[in-house]
């Protein structure tokens, strides 16, 4: 999985899931609940949907907030996440996650425009 | 060719149900009228057929390009149907739309009969239908009374009361042979009249008398429904009124009232005040000029239920006229407007509110209606506007079960007498959407602002608010600090200053941009100037401790830095050289130029490193573009008026509406390749 890191991810919402099955995506969005293990969460995106996230290790720190997870999709529609990331809403960034929402429809819209298979340079 | 005519409809048509939409077979077309052309046309629905049908004259180009051949199959959008003094009905086609060209159907679907208004159904002619059944029809036709004519497009459309039945007189249509019973069974083929056209020439004195014009009625068909409502005409929806109707009568309730203003201008003087009303259908706005002032002012009250007919309708000036509807009435000599006691069912108001989420995604200026929970309410201020009136106003905020809050702003009586306490439910309809402070409402004189009112949506957010809404944290459309102080921000991009040319013109050009600050020339970026305050001029060093202003013509012992920034900004298309001032570099420094200054002098790292610092940082820019003329050299110069940070969520919102304007080239191009 080191070199998911390298590798174009489609930014995605819940309803782009079934369409990216074992391919890497980038999925941002809300912390819903966190499981006990740690191992495990729920994220909400822009349009209210909700999408599981698992983690190969337990997590180090409270989750809260808006996350960028980037992983692979398993066949259950559920991210495999390699790595993610917690955007800092403290400094009065508030992240619209619904303007997010309109922004990724965009580009799945007009792919020509926004290419994910660009020039993947090593 | 399998299409489904709607069976039933002319039966319902004749029988004076204004149906829409409804799909029927064009069995044959007439043209009639002499001066005035109308085109009458035979409908079938596969049981039923009439000739009571008359297309509008807006639709006679229909006709002239041969699209309405016989048995064309038709989709009749919408009718007007007015009633003859004898009872029989004429159902007006105001619009149609071809579904299925006469060549593909071919043929007469169904096997209908003759629909007379009476109930009456009288078998036709078998396979020769056209011919024969318009004659007939001719016969039972010939008592068209004009009145759904007020058409004369040549000169009366407008505001002349059509009471002046020098309009009807152009429309009329007189059987040579005299009345024939409406109950007679059409004689096949046998028409008295010689040849076609015979019953519909026009009388032959055109006299204005009323009664004359009318063929057949002896009356004016405007005395007939009088002042009593509900006698001769029966109530229409306020959505079905329409220029081509002359006998209609509504009930509606009045929403919003003028007040009573007066003009002058080069064609004249008089006065006016208008309301508009609703009722289940829709909304109409009703204007009433000089004479009918007197009249109806003091009649008319918001709130109250009238019956209200015989007005001219003519198509809705937008510019005054926000409501949906595409026609708008003006009362006349004859209108009659009569209180109605019984005002069931009909709506208090007419509004279609707008979520205050949505209203980011809605352009500025467009009018809208919103509702809300007015959270707090600023006290009644006092302003003077640029024609040096004096005008109260006052902002409150609204919050819906959105969460989110804009801020309107209420002028005059209405800010005044505003009370904001106990959190009241505030609707407003027709209120205008300004991008003021990113996005904000404004009460227009023809706004209506309803305090509690009466509607179901006010309930809902009553009890959202007393159960949760109280507490939430609202997010603010409106921000405290405008951006731009409310000017229009002209977007563009850094190529547009070439690709447009701007600043060539005579005055200067403003425009605001997104850009990254590629590079800033440290050297002589500070200046020594003149330490009276306002003097901004380069002093003199005189080399004794003393240094000269010239414009102040003085000496200093001292004298204050000054920042002069030339700089690179860059966006995804181009690059541009722009002046920074004072105050504007010491934002995109971050330090103030005195502080600058004595860093040039003593800490020469520390110096630079605050260029490094502010290199490739992306900032608002609002700037002034202009060519200058400098030693035979004309330039186009850019000064750098404000730098403000990017909102990103504004700037986001921007793109995303600019994307979806022009996705529809977008898509056109990507057809062609």
């Amino acid at each position: 999985m080191a070199n998911i890191i390298d590798v174009p991810k489609t930014r995605i919402n819940c309803s782009m899931l079934s369409q990216h099955i074992n391919r890497p995506v980038c999925f941002v969005g809300r912390v819903e609940k966190v499981h006990p293990t740690g191992k495990t969460f729920t994220l909400s995106d822009g349009e209210g949907k909700t999408a599981t996230v698992e983690l190969n290790e337990p997590l180090e720190e409270e989750l809260s907030g808006v996350v960028e997870v980037v992983g692979m999709v398993s066949n259950k529609g559920v991210i495999m996440a390699s790595f993610y990331n917690m955007l800092r809403e403290d400094k009065g960034n508030l992240f619209d996650i619904q303007l997010y929402n309109e922004a990724l429809k965009l580009i799945h819209d007009f792919p020509q425009h926004y290419p994910f298979e660009g020039a993947a340079s090593g | 060719m399998a299409v489904r005519l709607t069976e039933g409809a002319v039966e319902a048509l004749m029988k004076g149900t204004p149906l829409s939409n409804t799909v029927l077979q064009l069995l044959n077309t007439k043209k009639i009228g002499n001066e005035m052309t109308r085109i009458r046309v035979i409908m079938s629905d596969g049981v039923h057929s009439s000739a009571s049908f008359l297309l509008a004259s807006h639709l006679n180009h229909l006709f002239d390009g041969n699209q309405l051949e016989p048995y064309c199959v038709c989709l009749v959008k919408k009718v007007s149907i007015s009633t003859l003094k004898d009872g029989r009905p004429v159902i007006s086609i105001v619009d149609i739309e071809v579904l299925k060209s006469a060549d593909e159907v071919e043929d007469k679907i169904g096997n209908p009969v003759s629909y007379n208004s009476n109930g009456l159904s009288s078998s036709q002619e078998g396979a020769d239908s056209s011919t024969p059944p318009l004659k007939s029809e001719v016969e039972l036709g010939n008592t068209f009374s004009p009145k759904s004519n007020k058409t004369s497009p040549q000169k009366h459309l407008s505001s002349t009361p059509p009471s002046t039945s020098s309009e009807h007189r152009k429309f009329n249509f007189k059987s040579n042979n005299k009345t024939p019973s409406p109950q007679k069974p059409f004689p096949s083929g046998s028409s008295t009249s010689t040849g076609r056209p015979g019953p519909y020439s026009r009388e032959s004195t055109p006299s204005p008398s009323k009664g004359r014009g009318r063929g057949f009625t002896g009356k004016s068909p405007m005395k007939s429904a009088d002042a009593s409502p509900g006698s001769a005409t029966k109530v229409i929806p306020i959505s079905a009124l329409n220029p081509y109707q002359t006998k209609w009568t509504i009930r509606a309730r009045v929403t919003n009232k003028s007040k009573e203003r007066t003009w002058s201008n080069s064609k004249g003087e008089g006065k006016l005040f208008s309301f508009e009303i609703v009722d289940e259908s829709g909304e109409i706005k009703i204007t009433a000029f000089n004479n009918e002032v007197d009249k109806f002012f003091s009649l008319v009250e918001p709130g109250k239920v009238y019956y209200i007919s015989k007005a001219t309708l003519k198509v809705a000036n937008k510019q005054f006229n926000t409501l949906k509807h595409e026609y708008e009435m003006t009362l006349h000599t004859h209108s009659s407007i009569v209180p109605c006691d019984d005002g069931d069912g009909v709506p208090d108001v007419h509004c279609d509110f707008v979520p205050i989420s949505e209203l980011e995604q809605r352009e500025k200026d467009t009018i809208l209606d919103v509702i809300g929970v007015c959270k707090s309410a600023e006290d009644v201020s006092r302003i003077t506007t640029k024609s040096s009136r004096e005008v109260s106003k006052r902002a409150i905020n609204l919050m819906d079960s959105s969460g989110k809050v804009v801020t309107a702003t209420l002028w005059g009586e209405e800010a005044e007498k505003f009370d904001g306490s106990g959190n009241p439910v505030v609707a407003i309809k027709g209120a205008r959407l300004s991008d003021f402070g990113g996005r904000s409402l404004s009460a227009l004189f023809s706004s209506t602002i309803l305090v509690n009112p009466d509607i179901p949506e006010a309930f809902r957010l009553r009890v959202w608010f007393d159960g949760e809404g109280h507490a939430v944290d609202s997010q603010s459309l409106t921000e405290a600090r405008s951006v731009g102080s409310g000017a229009r921000m002209n977007w563009k991009t850094l190529s547009d200053v070439k690709t447009e040319h701007m600043g060539h013109g005579e005055k200067a050009d403003y425009f605001s941009c997104v850009a990254t600050l590629v590079y800033i020339r440290k050297e002589n970026c500070l200046y020594r100037a003149c330490p009276s305050s306002n003097c901004n001029k380069k002093v003199l060093d005189q080399h004794n401790g003393l240094w000269r202003c010239e414009k102040c013509d003085r000496d200093y012992p001292d004298f204050q830095y000054r920042l002069l920034l030339s700089a690179n900004l860059a966006d995804f298309g181009d690059n541009q050289w722009v002046t920074c001032f004072q105050e504007t570099a010491e934002v995109l420094l971050g330090h103030s130029a005195q502080r600058l200054g004595q860093l040039r002098d003593t800490d020469e790292e520390a110096f630079n490193e605050v260029f490094q610092k502010a290199s490739f940082k992306t900032h608002i820019f609002k700037n002034r573009v202009k060519l200058e003329t400098y030693n035979d050299e004309t330039r186009v110069k850019v000064t750098v008026l404000e730098v403000l940070p990017v909102d990103y969520i504004e700037y986001s919102r921007r793109l995303i509406r600019n994307i979806h304007k022009m996705s529809p080239q977008l898509d056109l191009s990507e057809e062609q390749g």
